[in-house]
């Protein structure tokens, strides 16, 4: 058991890095989704929109922490604005169902990629990690890229105080009580569309900070956007709608199965994400951490 | 009103998941163009001629396409735009990355009754088109496409190639690493052209006395995260590692291979597109001493590439690719081909008749199967004036 913990912590180790970052990406497509009712499927052009700010800003010579710590400023600006953009243009279509909207943000999304190919081009562009954290630390023996304990250390930060706010201010309890009850929430006084372009603008903002923080790892170039929507859509599948707990088990979760999954048994790597997902529907089709919080 | 419960919600993720899975896998990309009648006109010695370019122009291949195109066109720059004396009308369709969107292009050149086609970077695109440029008498000359079987099993009069062939490229460099390490771990991305470089390195490299100490296929398209990969690379004490990666996978793998700390224990060999083009430049520092097997880098020594490299330059202010090589090569093909007449069986016994290109690779000629019989060189990746270079090792002598 200890020889097998010690082949296989570093990967554990990354499985919980990836997984922070899909936490950035799912936790905003689970709010919106949840507090909206809005499917945005550009939130993955969000991400790479973040990760094209990073490569402008930051660029792939090394760089001071400082400048990174710029660049995540500027995507979590870039990002609200994004997003409040996107909360009003879906705002006329909100009650024409969900296959509507998926077509308008769809639509937004190729949009998007076309622009990014036309400003960035169609190679792949890599971002450094700033000087101070790219070197590496040995972990057990094996070497281990410092920059994603980093990325570690700040996703979990997120993580608390994204449950900090949903869970124990009153702006959280309200938009928790719209994912709940939205109709109920207005009858009572409240203005949810201010609330509701909040949460899309925050949403979005920490995608594209999760486009900024993820950079170094997954680089920028044509198509992250589809995949990286895909697997936060998954994560919001796993983890339930509207919660931050939920999002972050989700995407633990996630991150385990593409690093610790895919090293136990690579053969099925393909299938174990999905695989993954189509279990937790076949056992809690509501997501692992819904039960507690059902509408 | 009554809200759908929670689960509802989460069936209707799911449902719209698979549609972007779909989506995603099935690319996307326009056919351009107009729709020109051919002229093809009757075989005297000077009737112009249409030329279809089947080359991604969107998607994740459109590095790969634009290379292509401005190899085929700085040819026709240099020779007045002509092609064995006749004028040329170029006729530029978007292969985009899938077959979905490659086979109708190819179809729509077909129905223009174009002279001959160049391009084709998919190799599920070149395998699927190959039966209907047989039938219509169109001969099509492939300008990337990698599969074996284009070239072998399913060779065909009409069907010609001026890159490689995925199990050659890796097979000529299996005796040569076989000569600095005994054990090596296969890892290549989870689709044919992988698993044919794979099995092309691993043939020759036991061949020559070398034993493979595991393999590992991540799926293609899909990992971004190769850690997992590299743990089992490190555990299995291999002396070296054979890998087959291309676009931005190569740039994930060769810059996580670095950093995990991999690079300065393991030599990394690998088919020469881990570090081709635009993507060692991103790939950037953790690149440097890779070693790759490949028919070109813009490195070779000798006046007809120095020739042609300066050429290139001052064309597109850029170095030429390998990309660039086998489009520029396909177009001095047909230049010799449309010699000897403008119409399909004219063209392939034209092609037929060709003893040599004069290539920047270096002279090559077509083998029975219609690919080249090319030198593959061993190319290192070292820090050159501006940027990174794949320096010329030695040439790989294929068995």
């Amino acid at each position: 058991m200890l020889g097998w913990l010690d082949s296989n912590l570093v990967t554990m180790i990354d499985g919980v890095a990836f997984g922070v970052l899909l936490f950035t990406i799912a936790l905003g497509l689970s709010l919106v989704f949840g507090v909206m009712d809005v499917l945005n499927l550009a939130h993955g052009a969000l991400y790479l929109g973040g990760a094209y700010l990073a490569v402008s800003i930051v660029g792939d010579g090394g760089s001071s922490v400082l400048v990174f710590v710029l660049a995540l400023l500027a995507a979590l600006a870039v990002g609200a604005l994004a997003g409040a953009g996107l909360s009003l243009v879906t705002r006329p279509i909100a009650h024409r169902g969900h296959l509507d909207q998926a077509l308008l943000t769809l639509g937004i999304a190729f949009v998007a990629a076309d622009l990014f190919s036309e400003l960035y081009g169609n190679d792949v562009k890599s971002v450094r990690a700033p000087a101070a954290f790219g070197g590496s630390t040995s972990i057990l023996g094996s070497t281990y890229p410092t920059y994603r304990l980093v990325v570690i250390a700040v996703g979990l930060v997120l993580a608390v105080g994204a449950w900090y706010v949903i869970e124990r201010t009153r702006v959280g309890s309200l938009v928790q009580a719209s994912v709940a009850d939205a109709q109920m929430v207005r009858a009572l006084g409240v203005n949810t569309t201010y609330l509701m372009t909040g949460v899309f603008a925050a949403g979005a903002a920490l995608a594209a900070f999760g486009g900024v923080l993820g950079a170094p790892i997954l680089s920028a170039s044509p198509g992250l956007d589809t995949r990286v929507l895909i697997l936060g859509l998954v994560v919001v599948v796993i983890g339930g709608l509207g919660s931050v707990s939920g999002a972050l088990v989700g995407a633990l979760l996630i991150g385990q199965v593409e690093a610790l999954g895919v090293s136990l048994v690579p053969t099925y790597a393909s299938f174990l994400t999905f695989g993954t997902m189509a279990l937790v529907l076949l056992l809690r089709p509501s997501g692992i951490l819904a039960s507690g919080r059902a509408a | 009103m009554r809200r759908p419960t929670r689960s509802r919600y989460a069936t209707v993720v799911a449902g719209l998941t698979a549609g972007v899975v779909l989506t995603a896998c099935g690319g996307s990309g326009s056919l351009g163009g107009d729709d020109d009648e051919a002229s093809n006109g009757a075989a005297d010695d000077t009737s112009p001629v249409t030329v279809g370019l089947l080359v991604p122009t969107s998607g994740v291949y459109a590095p790969l396409g634009e290379d292509m195109q401005q190899g085929f066109e700085l040819f026709l720059e240099q020779n007045d735009g002509q092609l064995g004396g006749r004028d040329v009308e170029l006729e530029v369709i978007d292969e985009g990355e899938t077959p979905d969107t490659g086979v109708p292009g190819a179809q729509r050149l077909i129905q223009q009754e174009v002279n001959a086609v160049v391009g084709i970077v998919n190799s599920g695109t070149a395998l699927g088109v190959r039966d209907a440029f047989e039938e219509a008498q169109v001969p099509l000359i492939i300008a990337n496409a990698g599969a074996d079987d284009i070239t072998g099993a399913r060779s065909s009069d009409y069907v010609w190639r001026t890159s490689f062939s995925n199990g050659e490229v890796a097979a000529a460099l299996g005796p040569r690493a076989a000569e600095d390490c005994e054990s090596v771990f296969l890892a290549a991305a989870d689709y044919a052209a992988g698993r044919e470089a794979t099995a092309g390195f691993e043939r020759t490299f036991t061949e020559a006395g070398g034993t493979v100490a595991g393999s590992v296929y991540p799926p293609f398209g899909t990992t971004t995260n190769y850690q997992p990969f590299l743990a089992q690379m490190q555990q299995s004490g291999a002396d070296c590692v054979y890998t087959f990666f291309a676009g931005a996978e190569a740039v994930a793998f060769t810059q996580q291979y670095a950093s995990f700390g991999l690079k300065d224990s393991i030599q990394l060999y690998s088919s020469g597109f881990l570090t081709e083009g635009g993507v060692l430049q991103a790939a950037g520092e953790a690149a440097t001493g890779v070693e790759t097997s490949l028919h070109y880098t813009d490195q070779i020594d000798s006046p007809r590439n120095t020739e042609f490299v300066e050429a290139y330059r001052t064309a597109y202010d850029e170095a030429p690719t390998v990309y660039a090589v086998q489009a520029y090569d396909a177009a001095q093909a047909l230049d010799q081909a449309f010699e000897n007449g403008t119409s399909g069986p004219d063209v392939v016994e034209g092609l037929k008749a060709i003893d040599t290109i004069d290539s920047p690779r270096g002279e090559f000629g077509f083998n029975e199967g219609h690919g080249p019989d090319q030198t593959y060189y061993l190319r290192r990746v070292e820090q050159g004036e501006v940027g990174l270079v794949n320096v010329v090792v030695e040439e790989l002598t294929t068995s």
